[in-house]
């Protein structure tokens, strides 16, 4: 009885999240990752190819590899599962965020646009890793999408704190 | 019964230097003559399995990389580099000298590992 009690308990805590979560389905939530990769490329390869600081370069240059080689395997998981992408509010803001974002650094030399780059991605890593833990894993139902989801994550995570490493090293 | 007693002697002779050639590569390092053990350490969910291993002189570690990205285990002291294993690709380094080395990925500093060689 007691222990009944407890898991009703905790199933009323889990529920706002999944209340949350129930607004995207896996082509959607496919959708969401695939453009948050992209995203995450496109920004890398410019800032591969403009900055001249070394270390700068070293991490935009694994941006491009991690975020490729997670949205490749996300590709060919959807398509395993014959799931096609849905473009959903999420993904559209992703896009649009990124398509700015690349377009303020096009305008940007030197010191301003690495530090430009670098603010971008630890802010854009936390809130990546955000929607990943509140509303892409709790919300995939597909377990090969779940699975994957929490694959990556850790790799999001090392991201998060190399840019900030950056970005502290950058302010000095 | 001297035949037997010669194709006994040479079968005596054969597993001798059949250990020996087993034992060469340890010489001086196993005394105790036990035969190396290959070890393997998976690469996942950027994360070491085990973490923290132990393993003796003369021993081989593997590392697996089954995860989707590209990793290095890279000591932190120079011990050993695997430089990149891509996915799904191993490295493996044989310890030569006791020692506890710490080890980590050097694309993403947040792995971390440790191998203590007995």
């Amino acid at each position: 009885m007691k222990l009944s009690t407890t898991a009703l308990a905790l199933a009323l805590l889990a529920a706002p999240a999944a209340v949350r979560a129930a607004g995207v389905n896996d082509a959607q939530i496919a959708s969401i990752v695939v453009t948050a990769n992209q995203v995450d490329v496109d920004a890398g390869k410019l800032a591969a190819a403009t900055t001249a600081n070394a270390e700068v370069k070293k991490f935009a240059e694994l941006m491009v590899s991690d975020h490729t080689a997670v949205n490749n395997s996300a590709v060919e998981l959807v398509t395993k599962l014959g799931v096609t992408p849905e473009d959903n509010p999420t993904s559209q803001s992703l896009k649009k965020e990124g398509g700015l974002n690349v377009d303020h650094l096009h305008t940007l030399h030197g010191a301003a646009f690495d530090k430009a780059y670098v603010d971008r991605e630890v802010a854009y890593h936390q809130q990546v890793l955000d929607a990943v833990d509140k509303v892409l894993i709790p919300g995939a139902t597909n377990a090969e999408l779940k699975a994957l989801l929490v694959k990556v994550r850790p790799a999001f995570v090392a991201h998060l704190e190399h840019a900030k490493a950056l970005q502290s090293s950058l302010a000095k | 019964m001297s035949a037997t007693l010669t194709r006994r002697v040479a079968t005596g002779l054969a597993l001798v230097a059949c250990a020996l050639v087993l034992a060469l590569p340890l010489r001086g390092a196993a005394k105790d003559e036990r035969q190396p053990v290959v070890h393997t350490v998976v690469i996942d969910a950027s994360s070491f399995a085990p973490k923290f291993l132990r393993a003796k002189v003369g021993d081989r570690i593997v590392w697996v990389n089954k995860d989707l990205l590209v990793h290095t285990a890279t000591a932190k002291r120079g011990a050993f580099d695997s430089k990149e294993i891509p996915a799904g690709k191993s490295w493996s380094f044989t310890a030569t000298a006791a020692g506890q080395i710490d080890y980590k990925c050097t694309l993403h500093p947040t792995m971390k590992g440790s191998l203590l060689v007995q």
